[in-house]
């Protein structure tokens, strides 16, 4: 067997395994709800203004390449209606989940990372505790809440971009766009982008953590399960997208 | 009565086995020291003491328990009995020295904050660090670090501790220092095994010797058998006479 394909059935067998730890030792106490919290700070508040920047910058962007492409074609009133239902169903989640990946992939990889590479992680097994209570639970959980709501707000500064260029550089009003956002944004929409953003966060703290506990060879080994941590997250959330994407479209289709 | 005893430890890693067939008996209140030649697993051995490494094959009895199949959750019993002082402390870098010392009493005991506070000025006291109480390990000196890292592993009386090359790399005020306390503590009863390769240190607290080479156990001794006119492979190593490889 091959190098790579042994270290992607390592990988796989590794995540699941962490996985099936995070959610046994869930239910048992002690839960740390202060290291819970810092998490949810950590991930969700201290990554805010990179979510907005990246989000905003997003809609401009589209606002603009759609309403230079439309425009040949007298299409620019579509512009509202084009790019919220990109940004909800599609732009808003898996956007902020890549940028997240590697903020907050990298961070909870080289801090785990450290931790094992100066036994700070054997200590606190010798202390008669959990690492995976103590380390991987708060971080997955703080993921998992943290990241949705980030995606919530990429969402509104997404459109919220796009509107300003749309009034300001394409002459649409404000009003019209507001209304075509409404109308347009249904429920079912904004769902099929949202529920992907527990699978992502998920994937990105699991992954995280698992090369951070493995992480071999001193400095140099974190900083290369840094790495790989950031690309083999971006992999599964761009790779996952087209499944989930897939699966609420046939969803919809059957509701 | 033996309170660790190791019989037929086996340990491999990726294929290449680091221990064929290491047996040996620590009794209650005793001070074992672990020798023998650089990277032949000494560690290995003394981590596997605790569950931090499962044996290949073989059995690891604590207190009468063998502990070697033991699932990580159930393992959380004998780490309360058994202490690891690792050898650069390894300390919680992200908390002050008062919040490692607070760290096994507040997971394993349901004393209050003030009773917790009392206890760590005490053990602070004790081990002449009263001045690190509120600093981070990064503004300590590699000796208070591992003076730290002892005093978080007596927070709870464990009845084992296990060194790991506790004076590496210290100056002789911070290995006299540690030479102290480890008789301190053996003066307690408590029960210790002393992985070092600093050989002055280990003949002034260990009361007997285990010499690991080749996969296995080359000699044992008590520390008032050590004889110059007949040196088995121990002296010899102490010596320097040996490798022990």
């Amino acid at each position: 067997m091959k190098a790579a394909q042994l270290d992607f059935l390592k990988l796989f067998g590794g995540t699941t395994i962490l996985s099936k730890q995070v959610v046994s030792e869930l239910f048992r106490r002690p839960l740390y709800f202060r290291l819970i919290v810092e998490q949810i700070y950590q991930i969700g508040i201290r990554s805010l203004p990179l979510v907005i920047v990246t989000a905003g910058s997003t809609g401009m962007v589209m606002a603009l390449q759609f309403g230079l492409g439309l425009e040949k074609f007298g299409g620019k009133l579509y512009i509202p209606k084009i790019v919220s239902l990109s940004i909800v169903r599609e732009m808003g989640p898996v956007f902020t989940c890549l940028v997240l990946a590697a903020r907050i992939g990298a961070g909870i990889t080289s801090e785990i990372g450290s931790m094992t590479v100066t036994q700070q992680i054997d200590a606190i097994r010798a202390l008669g505790t959990s690492p995976i209570k103590r380390i991987v639970i708060p971080r997955v959980i703080g993921a998992l809440i943290a990241i949705p709501i980030l995606s919530i707000a990429a969402n509104f500064v997404g459109i919220l971009g796009a509107l300003l260029v749309g009034a300001n550089d394409l002459g649409l009003d404000p009003v019209f766009f507001v209304q075509k956002v409404l109308t347009t944004v249904w429920v079912p929409d904004f769902l099929a982008g949202f529920f992907k953003t527990p699978v992502f966060a998920g994937i990105i703290a699991i992954v995280g953590c698992y090369f951070g506990l493995t992480v071999k060879g001193g400095t140099k080994g974190v900083g290369s399960a840094t790495r790989q941590s950031v690309v083999t997250s971006s992999i599964c959330i761009l790779v996952g997208d087209y499944f989930l994407t897939k699966f609420f479209w046939i969803f919809e289709q059957w509701l | 009565m033996a309170i660790i005893e190791v019989k037929h430890f086996n340990k491999s890693f990726d294929g290449h086995a680091v221990h064929k067939d290491v047996s040996f008996r620590v009794e209650k209140g005793e001070c074992l020291g672990l020798v023998g030649g650089s990277g032949i697993g000494k560690s290995v051995v003394l981590r596997s003491l605790i569950g931090l490494e499962k044996p290949t094959s073989g059995e690891i009895w604590i207190e009468g328990e063998e502990i070697s199949k033991l699932k990580e959750r159930d393992l959380t019993a004998i780490r309360k009995k058994v202490a690891y002082v690792f050898q650069n402390g390894a300390l919680f870098d992200s908390m002050s020295v008062y919040d490692n010392l607070a760290y096994p009493l507040r997971e394993h005991t349901a004393f209050n904050e003030d009773e917790i506070q009392t206890r760590i000025h005490d053990q602070l006291e004790e081990f002449g660090l009263l001045e690190a109480e509120g600093k981070l390990p990064a503004e300590l000196s590699g000796g208070m670090q591992k003076r730290v890292g002892l005093a978080r592993a007596m927070m709870i009386g464990p009845k084992v501790i296990l060194y790991d090359e506790p004076t590496a790399g210290l100056d002789p005020y911070n290995t006299l220092k540690i030479r102290e306390t480890v008789l301190r503590l053996k003066k307690k009863g408590v029960t210790s095994v002393f992985v070092t390769h600093d050989m002055p240190t280990a003949i002034a607290v260990c009361d007997r010797f285990v010499m690991l080479g080749e996969g296995r156990v080359l000699d044992e001794r008590r520390a008032d058998e050590l004889s110059r006119k007949d040196p088995g492979p121990l002296e010899r190593f102490i010596t320097g006479d040996y490798g022990g490889y």
